[in-house]
């Protein structure tokens, strides 16, 4: 399998096209600024609940339009404290995925101050304090 | 009463309350020459206070709900209300989930449903027809 | 001066999330842009956790009906690589059809609207005229106007047979016709230029970072295509060019956008003519998937659309995220409209492709005298004329 390395960082190709990292919190934003540098957006940060590992995955998949493959950065939080630096200063398109991951699984993006609770999910559920996409939301 | 004023020129207020655009350009070629629906005198109102048949589309989400009542409320009477498509008369696929509502006639009186997913735009040209002839009968 | 608050929406179908533009200006110049959303969601991804496999086809579809058949097509080419099936090259051929004449009726679809809000009604009636005759094609094809549902877990559910074929290579040459023509009424009408040009710049290095996607992207000069970069279905067989702009304005994407219209007449057309013998019709569908997960990515007409996929095999997806391209698109481009004229707003706003309706709405608020009144979008773009 091939591999990339990107300032120290090595990414592991999964599929034709998907290189991988998996890293811990406390890098993102590091990672980050090396990725925008390699002429990338930010596809989508894609947060998955793992009750049974008490953990909420993060994957955050940039598109680099010089390498033109896809980057994942894969992180892990735990559930009761689900937080991650922001990297909306960095990438300021982040705002969307942070905003939605922020009222659909509460993590908590530290350092972006427009995170708030219905910005998707109805208010019924929200003073409910309910995060919908978690997998006992009962929802 | 007042209703044979809307029979000649009935104005239609078009409502999206959560639907997945399929209805909602099916409406807007419904109301393009290509199916003439100015020779039944239907017109697009551009304002609730204006529109004599709102036409609803979509699943109800919550947040639109509360809009679709408050709509409902500043259009003046004789009013009445089509709900087009799968999704407001039923919910369609996306019954039971939970930001939505999943039918029209839980938040508005329903007189005429016009069934598909989408409806062609004959059929909302068709739906439209019956609820002004159920007018002209006086019902 | 008076500073204005003026909510945009919400009865009006941008994206998958109907939204609500909160715009406040002072006097005619935009200050502040905040985009507000909630109003469409639907909460498809919790749903597709609770479907099979195969439903899960369908609730994809129905994420967007302009763009149903790229949703299907990420969703089952992310499924079909966990289940382990590959499509015959034939019902790959259909689908990129499939795909290709929805973006022709889907860019047709904005040109039109764009005309009406600037308030070109004869445009907008002809090119939706034109439109159907895509729509046509599309029936032809799928048996339904709308939803193509064509898709199925390892092919297509419908063949194209040799009268089909036919029938939609005669009325392309109409379409082509007709594409060309309204490309030039948007490349010199004066009107056009005059309300599209250099309104709602983006350069490339703000494309970039504020992760811009699509006929925006590349309005920005940035060539970044899905079908070109990451090939799917029968893209890496057919030759296309991909239609890049460098001046960033509005006047741009939408040249963009006609231009990728004719592109993909090109490809339907080479599709048809080189169309793979052989079954494209699967007798049957695996219903199970393995563990593991993917992320599907397809260029649907506003933009790359991307799909993570996880699967802990069993009957049910464990997690299906979903991201459009108007979600990026609109919640990204806030800043855009500052420093713009109120009545550019609905301009920049509709240049993001951001599905459509004539029936949006706008609430004007003038705080100093506390008067609150409706105006629509068309209004709103001829603010300050009348
Ligand atoms: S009825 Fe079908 S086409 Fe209409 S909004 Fe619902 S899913 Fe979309």
């Amino acid at each position: 399998m091939a591999e990339l390395s990107i300032g120290g960082y090595t990414f592991r190709e999964v599929e034709p096209r998907r290189y991988v990292v998996s890293v811990d919190p406390g890098r993102l934003r590091e990672l980050a600024e090396l990725i925008v540098r390699e002429e990338s957006y930010l596809s989508t940060i894609s947060a998955v609940d793992l009750p049974k590992e008490n953990a909420i995955e993060l994957n955050y998949v940039f598109w680099s339009t010089k390498h033109r493959v896809a980057l994942i950065v894969k992180t892990r939080v735990s559930r009761e404290r689900p937080v991650v630096p922001t990297i909306v200063d960095i990438v300021p398109g982040a705002l969307g995925g942070e905003l939605e991951a922020y009222d659909l699984l509460g993590i908590v993006f530290e350092g972006n101050t427009r995170l708030r609770r219905g910005f998707l999910v109805p208010e019924d559920l929200v003073s409910k304090g309910i995060y919908p996409l978690r997998k006992d939301a009962g929802v | 009463m007042g209703v044979s004023v809307i029979r000649y020129s009935p104005w239609i207020m078009h409502f999206n309350a959560g639907a997945c655009n399929g209805c909602d350009i099916e409406v807007l070629a419904a109301l393009t020459p290509f199916f003439d629906p100015e020779r039944l005198g239907v017109r697009l109102a551009p304002n609730p206070r204006h529109a004599d048949i709102i036409l609803v589309t979509g699943a109800l989400n919550k947040k639109a709900a509360e809009r679709l009542r408050r709509l409902y409320e500043q259009t003046p009477s004789p009013k009445y209300v089509i709900a087009c498509g799968a999704c407001a008369i039923s919910g369609g696929v996306f019954t039971d989930s939970y930001p939505v509502i999943s039918r029209a006639d839980r938040v508005v009186p329903v007189d005429v449903y016009v069934p598909g997913c989408p409806p062609r735009p004959e059929a909302i040209l068709y739906g439209i027809k019956k609820l002004l002839d159920r007018v002209a009968r006086g019902g | 001066m008076a500073v204005v608050e003026i909510p945009i929406g919400p009865q009006h179908p941008a994206l998958h999330e109907p939204i609500m533009l909160r715009v406040r200006a002072e006097g005619e110049e935009v200050v502040e842009v905040a985009v507000n959303t909630g109003y469409n969601h639907r909460g498809i991804e919790k749903l597709m956790e609770r479907n099979s496999w195969v439903r899960g086809m369908y609730l994809a579809g129905r994420v967007c009906g302009i763009c149903n058949a790229v949703h299907t097509q990420v969703y089952v080419q992310g499924v079909e690589k966990l289940m382990g099936v590959e499509p015959p090259p034939r019902a790959n051929y259909i689908r990129t059809i499939v795909m290709e004449l929805e973006r022709i009726h889907s860019h047709m679809l904005i040109s039109a609207v764009m005309a009406e809000i600037v308030g070109f009604d004869t445009l907008f009636m002809l090119i939706m005229r034109d439109r159907e005759r895509v729509m046509y094609l599309k029936e032809l094809v799928t048996g339904n106007r709308v939803h193509a549902d064509i898709h199925i877990l390892g092919g297509v559910k419908r063949d194209i047979d040799e009268v089909r074929r036919d029938r939609i290579l005669s009325e392309l040459r109409v379409i082509e016709e007709r594409l060309k023509y309204y490309r030039k009424v948007f490349e010199e009408d004066y009107t056009l230029l005059k309300r599209l040009a250099e309104v709602g710049r983006i350069r490339k290095s703000e494309a970039l970072s504020h992760c811009l996607v699509g006929p925006t992207l590349r309005g920005s000069g940035v060539k970044s295509d899905v079908r070109f970069d990451d090939p799917y279905a029968a893209y890496s067989e057919i030759p296309f060019d991909v239609v890049v702009r460098d001046e960033g304005d509005s006047w741009a994407r939408m040249v963009v956008r006609l231009e990728e219209a004719l592109v993909s007449v090109g490809i339907v057309r080479y599709a048809l003519e080189h169309l793979p013998q052989g079954p494209a019709v699967p007798k049957a569908f695996p219903r199970a998937a393995k563990v593991g997960e993917v992320v599907s990515r397809v260029e649907a007409p506003r933009g790359e659309l991307i799909y993570h996929i996880v699967s802990t095999g069993g009957g049910n997806p464990y997690r299906v995220k979903i991201r459009t391209p108007s979600f990026l698109n609109i919640i990204n481009t806030e800043f855009t409209y500052l420093g713009h004229r109120l009545a550019d707003v609905p301009v920049i706003f509709s240049s993001y492709d951001p599905c459509i309706s004539c029936t949006e709405r706008v609430l004007v608020v003038d705080e100093k005298k506390g008067v609150r009144r409706y105006v629509s979008l068309r209004e709103l773009a001829r603010w300050g004329t009348t």
